[in-house]
């Protein structure tokens, strides 16, 4: 394992529902097989946006922090909350900006917009192309896996409890079938109406 | 100069089996392919090897198809030997072990997967790894997208995270009926194919059952 | 008296020489490590009566056009044919097993019991067997032929890898023929809407293409038809088969190598 992605290990999720996305990740941190954390959050909240980074540890809390402070200064200067659109364009820049000494991130972007109240999920790659998705988006070490169970059980149009027990089996299962992701699982579920629910998932600690 | 490498990557695409109380269902794709060409669509990768046994082995192809022909002369000699007594799973399973291992040092590339009817009446899936380590499960899937079905077996067939929701305790584990299984099989093969750029075309199911054999064709996605 | 221990009970060097310890670090005899002289692309396509093979009469030698008039189809029994691509020696010595197999069948049993499905079983153990012993016959086969009247047409490579498909290609052919044979015949069973002259005529297009883009092929091939007339197979193997209709207008746009007036 010498490919910087896959050192820490570490997957997340993201899901559209009806007038509701959810994005869930997992808490485990590691060094190649050796797990050194259970609690290591890979979802960040920029306002009314949630983003996920997987990939290489000290890459997603660089970029997370940085992002961070561009979303603060964008709101002092534009005076308004920014939407999902924007912070994935912003996310994808900020990574293209590094296009030839990458950030080891995969990213994921989860909102919605608040005027049109439309559901938002956006995945990328390590140097910023965008995958705007219309059902769920995934990404880390456990891609394959999430993407087998996410195909099978997503449905159209979800109830955000529905969403949330959706979103959750995908990830738990699919942790359970990759070495380097798990030890438990984050759900948001953000609804239109600004509710948003934060659940932790318990999970096997193997 | 390079050596010459005997393995290539010419494969069927991905392949899966599902053991009940009293059926055992074996699927695969038809779709047949060499890194990312189609060579066919219709090369069916499920073996019919007699006494109520059928195999995939997702990998090397040329390699499976050694494996298979392997295991139908055992089984011939078998018979000849036995005054034509059919060859139970158990021993077919342990056959086929050691075909595999008796290949230790230039080793057979696939995953085998074995169906057939246990003794006691049960269904009965085995799988194995290239150098013949194997086990008797309750699902197992292999080949490429086995790293997109696995999961969803896990959670469909052994009822993995999925918590009772009376008493919150994890739900209890109870046998698949047929039809469950076979629309399971369907669901995970759709949606292989939607991700799995080498699996597609038609999906060919072999469903076991006490009273014999029933295929069943699906079409799957053909780009 | 030695007095180094790890030299006791060893051949004397003064009697025997030195050990010769070379090949511990040499690796296995092999015999193609690569193709020489080769032929390139074969292809073929089933239609609702038969099948259609064809393969151009180049043999190369690396970038020179070597030999110009290299037969690349092989008639095996009575109603099978089979389309040879890569090395041009392998394909000779597959030429001398197929003449055996004829021999050997043909002492108890007329040879016409041979059918393409035999042919092609027995070639693809040959190829498995080459390939296990890490002396590969460097070689893609396309055999074509009957099984129980309908048509059959299998590919094999150099691996021993092997499929039947209602179009099947080798080489630059399976990126360029393929797309065009597969428009008539997609997957099986297409074939029966398919006549000997579409079939006919789609694989001389393929050959055109393959002419025009591969590098390595000649605008002279052998173009092989095994149909079934009243239950009895006919085969028929067109020689110096010309591309005909050829076009090379666009050559004149291309700019930037090769002799121009500007």
């Amino acid at each position: 394992m010498s490919n910087p992605s896959e050192i820490n290990g570490g997957s997340a999720v993201a899901m559209i529902g009806k007038d509701c996305v959810a994005i869930a990740c997992d808490l485990r941190l590691g060094l190649q097989s050796v797990t050194v954390s259970g609690d290591f959050e890979k979802i960040f909240q920029y306002g009314g946006n949630f983003v996920a980074f997987t990939g290489l540890a000290t890459d997603v809390q660089t970029v997370s922090t940085e992002l961070r402070q561009k979303h603060a200064l964008y709101e002092m200067v534009e005076e308004r909350s920014m939407e999902p659109n924007t912070a994935a364009h912003l996310v994808s820049s900020m990574l293209y900006s590094r296009r030839f000494a990458p950030w080891f991130v995969g990213p994921l972007v989860a909102g919605i917009n608040s005027t049109t109240g439309e559901p938002y999920v956006c995945s990328f790659d390590s140097i910023g192309s965008m995958d705007v998705s219309h059902d769920f988006v995934v990404t880390g070490t456990a891609t394959n896996q999430l993407y087998g169970m996410a195909e099978s059980l997503y449905e159209k149009d979800m109830s955000p409890e529905q969403l949330f027990e959706t979103i959750s089996q995908t990830l738990l299962c699919a942790a359970d079938r990759d070495a380097i992701t798990g030890s438990g699982g984050l759900v948001y579920v953000i609804e239109k109406n600004g509710k948003v629910t934060k659940k932790l998932l318990k999970s096997r600690q193997d | 100069m390079s050596r010459f490498n005997p393995y290539g990557d010419s494969s069927g695409g991905s392949s899966l089996a599902i053991a009940g109380a009293d059926f055992a269902i074996l699927a695969g794709d038809t779709r047949h392919s060499t890194g990312f060409s189609i060579d066919s669509r219709d090369q069916s990768q499920i073996a019919d090897l007699g006494d109520g046994l059928f195999l995939t082995s997702n990998g090397f192809s040329a390699d499976a198809k050694q494996l298979v022909d392997d295991l139908r002369t055992q089984i011939k000699w078998y018979h000849h030997n036995n005054n034509d007594h059919k060859l139970s799973i158990s021993a077919a399973a342990r056959t086929t072990m050691m075909l595999l291992y008796g290949k230790r040092f230039f080793p057979y590339y696939v995953n085998p997967i074995m169906i057939g009817m246990a003794d006691d009446g049960t269904g009965a899936v085995y799988s194995f790894d290239p150098l013949g380590s194997y086990d008797r499960e309750p699902s197992r899937a292999a080949g490429h997208a086995s790293e997109l079905l696995m999961p969803f077996l896990d959670n469909q067939v052994t009822f993995a995270n999925q918590l009772d929701p009376q008493t919150g305790e994890p739900r209890k584990r109870l046998d698949l009926d047929l039809q469950t299984a076979v629309d399971l099989v369907k669901d995970a093969f759709t949606g292989a194919a939607e991700r799995q750029v080498q699996v597609g075309d038609t999906l060919e199911i072999v469903i076991l059952t006490k009273d014999g054999v029933d295929r069943q064709y699906y079409d799957l996605r053909r780009d | 008296m030695q007095h180094t221990q790890e030299k006791w009970g060893r051949p004397r060097d003064d009697v025997y020489g030195p050990y010769d310890a070379s090949y511990l670090n040499s690796e296995p005899r092999t015999q193609t490590l690569q193709p020489t002289v080769t032929g390139t692309s074969v292809i073929g396509m089933k239609f609702n009566n038969g099948v259609v093979i064809a393969a151009d009469n180049l043999a190369s030698y690396g970038s020179l056009r070597r030999f110009i008039d290299q037969e690349r189809l092989i008639k095996v029994g009575s109603e099978t044919v089979v389309g040879v691509g890569g090395d041009v020696s392998d394909l000779q010595t597959i030429e001398e097993i197929m003449e055996g197999l004829e021999i050997s069948e043909s002492y108890d049993e007329p040879a016409q019991s041979l059918t393409a499905p035999n042919i092609h079983s027995y070639l693809q153990r040959i190829m498995y067997k080459r390939r296990s012993k890490l002396d590969p016959l460097w070689n893609a086969l396309v055999i074509g032929g009957f099984k129980n009247d309908e048509p059959y047409l299998a590919f094999i490579d150099l691996l021993g890898t092997t499929y039947t498909a209602p179009a099947v290609a080798s080489g630059f052919g399976s990126y360029l023929a393929i797309p065009i044979l597969r428009k008539l015949v997609d997957r099986e069973g297409d074939q029966q809407n398919v006549s000997k002259e579409q079939a006919v005529d789609a694989i001389k297009e393929a050959m055109k293409v393959l002419f025009y883009r591969d590098g390595r092929a000649l605008d002279k091939y052998s173009l092989a038809i095994l149909s079934k007339k009243d239950g009895k197979p006919d085969v028929e193997i067109l020689k110096d088969v010309r591309v005909e209709n050829q076009n090379w207008s666009m050559a004149k746009q291309i700019k930037g190598f090769g002799t121009q007036d500007e």
